[in-house]
């Protein structure tokens, strides 16, 4: 009940005039950020984060989760509507959603896609309200080697279950690694690996290279493929918004596998596009009839829409509670916290409560403001995707670039901006994985810090990292997650031998 | 036109290289251990050298990948038709950029967006004057006005007293 009372709390802060009005500013501008191709989630954040420097930490994320919860609903409008996912992951949602729409079911399409997701995010903010202060309360117990061993389950989880080639990820990873640590050394207060550049002085920040990463690469991936937007025309009214929520009990199991689904991979960073895909996978395997799916089948975007929504939500739970976060825009905001003076982690429960609440309570209250804003402007921001993407592409440059220079007034930025943007073009042709990279600039002081204690601790001892069962379980987890890949190639070399020796035999 | 196979190839001798810079910046602050524990350079050195060699890890693949004929890699990823369209979005993105440094953000928008929308787009003048001026217009009440952002500014601005 302890938590009860806090979130009633919680509550309190949230729900004010100025913080609802935040969170339907926030929500509008995700959507436009989610629809817009070239600007998702994670950018929308990083563009967003410098003007919020004035404001209240309180107010301050409640307005970035709102965009980020809106610009998740962006991303599937554009799925449904112009079969171009906004976000990658909405992709999803494309398979069964566009023909929906294409058979004049948009509407329902639309509606089911908003209320299912709806759905999931609530699942997420549910169990991040059940377990987050228990799960802070067990990581009091973390010291360094543990906070290490956490960092590492994190990395290690991207190369065993991410979908790229595990070198890739190690790059990716690496380089932002190596990025993080460029500039003032937060232990020895040495200036590192500036190369005599004045520039690098303040390091590289983690906020530009998603703008390049994920603004400019993706404006030039959008443009090399030569973008055409062909639409159908939507208008939403609610009595048919009542009929399709009426169906939607009869997907009760559909949602409760793919909020479990979710939840799973927002916890563990696989993140809202791994976590719709599986789902989608999942409904389409376990369903009567799969051969329905990819035609208009209701519940194939039912599934993709809770599981990406239930990520969505349920990846702020390590954040807050480990200060891990479990996707590149969680990445971000995380990064923001600490702008903001705040230090993600168990600790934040017991110093801020007021925040913590108040941003669980706000992810109820976002996620119901959101489900009615996105139904009600689903014409306004389909009719901005009719303005030519001649427009629209150099606006958003021009968007990102101020975006770059306000993060700190730097005018290098823009030009590093640039740099990130052709390395994220590469990195996406290629299947480097970008969100490792970002995660990796963010944590990548707090886990050299972890590193370096645990090793003063121990006088230069790997043996720490096994020392005591907490710790020893933690990074059996991180190795079994890491040689992933490996063990399963060598148990199927080992079934296929053993199936031989049996058929000889 | 570009082939996955050496676009493979370049981007993984990017980042070797890249690994290396590092490596040896690293060693300049010391790789091994201290009176106080380890030594500035050790972390960078072991991220950078775990770059280098994921990179030559993928070098390895990518090559013995051609080496035993997969067709995979042969595949072009970029043809001449996509390479002329990224070119013509970025070559613009660079010239703004550089305007951006030299005459100021808000002359380098009102060039690039009118350059974009009426050379690229093929726009008429009124359309592409008309969103180049109101989009830094915008700009300038939202960042300068409304949250006291200032942005880079060029002699135009200095002249006109803003």
């Amino acid at each position: 009940m302890d938590n009860f009372s806090s979130l009633m709390h919680g509550f309190s802060v949230a729900l004010t005039f100025h913080h609802v009005a935040l969170m339907m500013a926030g929500v509008l501008l995700g959507i436009l950020v989610g629809v817009l191709p070239g600007l998702g989630a994670p950018n929308g954040v990083s563009l967003l984060l410098p003007l919020t420097f004035s404001m209240d930490p309180v107010s301050a994320i409640i307005l970035l989760t709102s965009l980020y919860w809106g610009a998740l609903f962006g991303g599937s409008t554009t799925s449904i509507l112009f079969n171009i996912p906004g976000e990658p992951s909405s992709v999803a949602t494309t398979f069964d959603g566009h023909p929906m729409a294409k058979q004049g079911r948009a509407t329902e399409a639309l509606s089911f896609a908003f209320l299912s997701a709806g759905i999931g995010a609530l699942a997420g903010v549910l169990l991040i309200t059940a377990l987050s202060g228990w799960v802070a309360k067990f990581a009091l117990r973390f010291s360094s080697p543990e906070f290490f061993a956490v960092y590492f389950i994190t990395f290690a989880s991207f190369i065993g279950l991410g979908g790229s080639s595990a070198f890739k990820s190690i790059v990716a990873m690496g380089v932002g690694f190596t990025l993080a640590s460029i500039g003032m050394d937060s232990v020895s207060g040495n200036i590192r690996l500036t190369y005599d550049f004045d520039v690098l002085l303040g390091g590289v920040s983690f906020l530009i290279a998603v703008i390049g990463l994920f603004g400019i690469g993706e404006l030039l991936l959008t443009m090399e493929d030569g973008l055409k937007f062909n639409g159908i025309a939507a208008k939403v009214q609610v009595r048919d918004v009542l009929l399709t929520a009426a169906k939607l009990p009869r997907y009760w199991f559909a949602l409760l596998r793919s909020s479990v689904i979710g939840i799973w991979m927002g916890i563990t960073p696989g993140g809202p596009t791994a976590a719709s895909f599986m789902s989608y996978a999942m409904a389409k395997r376990s369903s009567r009839n799969p051969e329905k799916f990819g035609k208009g089948e209701p519940e194939g975007v039912i599934s993709p829409e809770t599981a990406d929504h239930a990520a969505g939500s349920a990846a702020m739970l390590p954040m807050l509670a480990l200060g891990i976060p479990g996707s590149a825009t969680a990445a971000v905001m995380m990064g923001g916290l600490m702008i903001w003076g705040l230090n993600p982690g168990p600790m934040l429960f017991t110093e801020r409560p007021d925040f913590v609440w108040g941003l669980i309570a706000s992810m109820y209250l976002g996620n119901v403001v959101a489900v009615v804003v996105v139904l009600a402007t689903v014409p306004l921001f389909a009719s901005i995707l009719r303005i030519p993407f001649s427009i629209i592409g150099p606006l958003i440059v021009v968007i990102c670039f101020i975006g770059a220079y306000t993060v700190a007034g730097k005018p290098f930025d823009i030009y590093l901006a640039l740099a990130f943007g052709l390395v994220g073009y590469a990195f996406k042709k290629l299947d480097y994985p970008i969100a490792p990279m970002i995660l990796a600039m963010v944590i990548g002081d707090k886990a050299e810090d972890a590193f370096r204690q645990s090793m003063i601790f121990s006088q230069g001892s790997l043996s720490i990292f096994w020392s005591n069962p907490l710790v020893t379980s933690l990074m059996a987890i991180g190795l079994l997650l890491l040689l992933l890949h490996p063990i399963q190639l060598v148990w199927r070399n080992a079934r296929r031998l053993t199936a031989a020796g049996a058929a000889r035999g | 036109m570009v082939t996955r196979f050496w676009a493979e190839t370049a981007v993984a001798l990017f980042t070797l290289a890249y690994g290396l810079v590092i490596v040896r910046g690293a060693t300049e602050f010391g790789i091994g251990w201290d009176s106080s524990g380890p030594e500035p350079g050790a972390f960078p050195f072991y991220t950078g050298l775990l770059v280098a060699l994921a990179s030559l890890g993928t070098l390895v693949v990518t090559w013995s990948k051609r080496v035993s004929g997969r067709d995979t890699l042969s595949a072009i990823i970029l043809d001449r038709e996509g390479l002329h369209r990224v070119i013509a979005f970025f070559l613009p993105i660079l010239g703004f950029v550089l305007l951006c440094a030299t005459l100021g953000m808000y002359v380098a928008t009102i060039v690039y967006l009118l350059f974009a929308m009426r050379v690229q787009g093929g726009f008429g003048w009124l359309a592409s004057l008309a969103t180049a001026f109101g989009s830094a217009l915008a700009f300038y009440i939202l960042l300068e006005r409304i949250f006291l952002i200032q942005l880079m500014k060029g002699p135009l601005e200095a002249l006109l007293g803003l």
